[in-house]
């Protein structure tokens, strides 16, 4: 491909021209809004605060360097380390969960003779459209005892259940995000499903494969690299969660100050107001979405690579 | 304290981006490499120059006031700016603006809250503008809370000085008399137990109203030695309080769920809930969610430990600060002055539910009382004056109080969780707040 170097033609160097004049907007964004503030964080992770004077009452306040110690401070703290924890477990029980149903319906909407297929999509992906705030607070009334039919339901058949409890508290926050995310998974989806030939059909049906065999041996295997993006999308998702377990938080005693990374980086900085033990969490939770996003990418691209030449 | 109900609590998504405001304002400031010391002195106000205070404030009705100065002071005019009080909110963004460097001139801070704001050096030492001159027209324990070393920092607003609201026609009902010790507070929620209600609960995550108990008790959780702030959060008193707690909460007479949120008004509408140990601003709480239960309630003194004496506690409260930014800080205090002192001012902060207010004068007891007929009739404003003389006032506040809420709720909600007692939570929380202390950069031991 490569040839001598040669000068552009004006044409070229015109639409040279023209490309960085439509890039440059997009680079200054990016850089201002995305680069800046990571190096800003980054930078803050550096630092603390040293003060003087009488108890710290008055005195002069300094930024010093702190090394890595605001990183240190942060694995230390078991309330922080836990919350990483939580949001694995609720990530290996929720995204599979979730990855199905979507999966499923998409399938379902995809299918020949699926009725009223726009009607439905629709009402699928609506969820979507709720702020999660909002919808925390909807799921929250509904979990509230006393207030919440749901509960009020299941005393009344005897079972003495609480939504917002110890063991439960993960689970109903897996049950608004899956409520959220589910239909915008589909989607996805189902776009992809709308992108597979016609004909590979076809010829499965003059072969005689049934429509469960069509769905298991055409459709899934060619939907695969939009199951690969719903689950990255929804890994990064997990690992920030954090409207959900803060608007619950008041209506429950089982949700602390660092029930999930986000949240306890949160804390830090607005409640403690320690911005550069936050910016430390922060930049953590940076890197561990990193590591399992690319980890998981690395994971399904070998598998994918073993599947073709086996 | 969020003293109002309210399920928009959070908002975190503002929050969010108010940090991230702040956040790039900061960059800037980093970015131009301005290390600000504040050092610079304030501008002052020409004679006959025209200016504006911003007030950053969350009481309900407080624009009424400032409405009065506004149309007697036409030269200095102050703009109410409303702030979310849930979960802390407003604290958020007031550090966050000092941190950006653009705060208002004047913010609405509690009495427990004050302190994390001075080692921000984010308040203005007022005795530089003859505050000191106003001493004796506020209440003298009110007063100190915002005095360190020689500096006074805020201008008292109002207290909350602690009582039990019960509902006496369920007392009556069942033939059970008020408490008046804690031993008495126990034997009610025995008996009011079977009868199947509760007399109230114990909300893990109030770390605020836990405090005013510890007080009450006799802790002393913060103090200074020279230069050195002391804690002693795990010390006897507390832990005589955190035992009692703990026998109530094992035994199962009270509740454990979160108060003033959406199933606590439901119990307190529907008398699942018979009493409820709260602060003198607690009135218009109680009238505003529970307007069914009018005339029912009353106000009792808050239990004692010994039968016969007369501790109380304070739980809430705030102040009127000037932040250390401020161009007018003479202007600012004057009017921070007034709001607070002035009859009429007074008389319109007490209309829209204010507390116990920090001024000696300029009111009466009986102007207090304005839900009167809520509870029966009675002149409840009475119980909380008495109270309030009966507030310990040695009580001082640490330089991290958020955290250390924060940690005793944390504590707390894994205590309930997994039935371990409540001394193992003090112990916890004293280390951790040692700790906290520590990397905010300021000399502290175990007191």
């Amino acid at each position: 491909m490569r040839g001598a170097p040669r000068r552009l033609t004006r044409t070229e160097a015109r639409s040279a021209r023209a490309a960085s004049g439509f890039l440059l907007p997009f680079l200054a964004l990016f850089l201002l809004c995305f680069i800046a503030p990571i190096g800003y964080a980054l930078y803050e992770s550096l630092l603390k605060v040293e003060r003087t004077g009488p108890l710290g009452l008055g005195g002069e306040t300094k930024q010093v360097w702190a090394g890595l110690s605001n990183y240190a401070h942060a694995l230390e703290d078991d309330r922080f380390t836990a919350g990483f924890g939580r949001v694995l477990l609720f990530g290996a029980v929720q995204i599979p969960v979730m990855i199905a149903f979507a999966t499923g319906l998409a399938l379902l909407l995809d299918a020949a003779s699926a009725r009223w297929v726009g009607f439905f999509r629709t009402a699928f992906f609506l969820p979507y459209g709720v702020p999660g705030v909002i919808a925390s607070i909807l799921w929250g009334f509904l979990y509230v005892p006393g207030i919440s039919p749901l509960v009020e339901m299941a005393h009344s058949v005897g079972w003495n259940v609480d939504f917002l409890g110890r063991g439960a508290v993960l689970w109903s926050i897996a049950n608004i995000v899956t409520w959220q995310f589910t239909g915008y998974n589909m989607l996805v989806l189902i776009a992809q499903l709308k992108a597979v030939p016609g004909e590979l059909y076809e010829a499965a049906r003059i072969d005689g494969a049934s429509a469960w065999q069509v769905a298991r041996h055409i459709k899934l295997p060619l939907i695969r690299p939009a199951l690969v993006l719903t689950t990255v999308f929804s890994l990064i998702g997990t690992l920030q969660l954090f409207a959900e377990p803060k608007v619950l938080k008041p209506l429950s005693n089982s949700i602390d100050s660092g029930y999930t990374p986000n949240l306890a980086a949160y804390n830090e900085a607005f409640t403690s107001n320690n911005q550069h033990i936050a910016a430390a969490e922060a930049v953590l939770l940076a890197l561990v979405a990193c590591v399992l996003s690319f980890g998981f990418l690395r994971l399904v691209g070998q598998r994918g690579k073993d599947g073709e030449s086996g | 304290m969020a003293r109002w109900n309210t399920w928009t609590h959070g908002t975190p998504r503002r929050a969010v981006l108010g940090g991230a405001a702040a956040a790039a304002a900061g960059f800037a400031l980093a970015g131009c490499g301005s290390d600000d010391d504040g050092g610079d002195e304030p501008k002052g106000r020409k004679k006959g120059e025209k200016i504006t205070l911003t007030f950053w404030s969350w009481v309900p009705g407080i624009d009424k006031p400032v409405a009065l100065w506004n149309s007697k002071n036409p030269e200095v005019r102050v703009k109410v700016e409303k702030v979310s009080a849930v979960d802390g909110a407003q604290y958020a963004k007031m550090h966050a603006a000092i941190k950006a460097g653009n705060p208002p001139d004047l913010g609405q801070i509690e009495y427990p809250v004050v302190p994390s704001f001075l080692i921000d050096n984010g308040l203005l030492d007022l005795t530089k503008y003859g505050v000191a001159d106003h001493k004796d027209k506020f209440i003298g324990w009110q007063w100190q809370q915002s005095v360190f070393g020689k500096a006074v920092y805020a201008v008292p607003q109002a207290s909350g000085p602690m009582g039990l609201f019960i509902r006496q026609d369920l007392f009556d009902k069942w033939g059970i008399e008020p408490p008046t010790t804690w031993d008495e507070y126990e034997a009610a929620a025995t008996a009011i137990r079977k009868k199947g209600a509760w007399i109230e609960t114990f909300s893990a995550t109030n770390g605020n109203r836990f405090a005013g108990l510890a007080w009450q008790a006799g802790a002393r959780w913060f103090g200074t030695e020279g230069d050195t702030w002391t804690v002693s959060i795990d010390d006897e008193p507390t832990r005589k309080v955190a035992d009692y707690w703990y026998g109530l909460v094992r035994r199962k007479l009270i509740k454990t769920i979160p108060d003033r949120q959406n199933a606590w008004y439901k119990d307190v509408q529907t008398g699942d809930m018979a009493s409820w140990l709260g602060a003198s601003w607690g009135d218009a709480l109680l009238v505003g969610n529970a307007p069914k239960t009018a005339g029912k309630w009353r106000v009792v003194p808050m239990p004692q430990w010994k039968k016969g004496e007369a501790a109380y506690a304070n739980w809430g409260g705030s102040t009127t600060a000037v932040f250390a930014k401020s161009e007018y800080p003479k202007d600012a205090l004057a009017f921070a002055i007034w709001l607070n002192t002035d009859p009429e001012s007074i008389k319109l902060l007490i209309e829209n539910g204010y507390g116990t207010p920090g001024a000696k004068q300029g009111y009466t007891t009986s102007q207090l009382d304005v839900h009167k007929d809520f509870f029966g009739g009675q002149e409840y404003s009475e119980v909380f004056d008495e109270a309030s003389k009966g507030v310990d006032t040695s009580w001082k506040w640490g330089p991290a109080t958020d955290t250390l809420y924060q940690r005793l709720g944390d504590a707390f909600t894994a205590a309930i969780g997994d039935g371990s007692d409540f001394r193992s939570v003090l112990k916890k929380v004293q280390s951790q707040t040692i700790t906290d202390l520590k990397e905010k950069g300021l000399q502290v031991k175990a007191g």
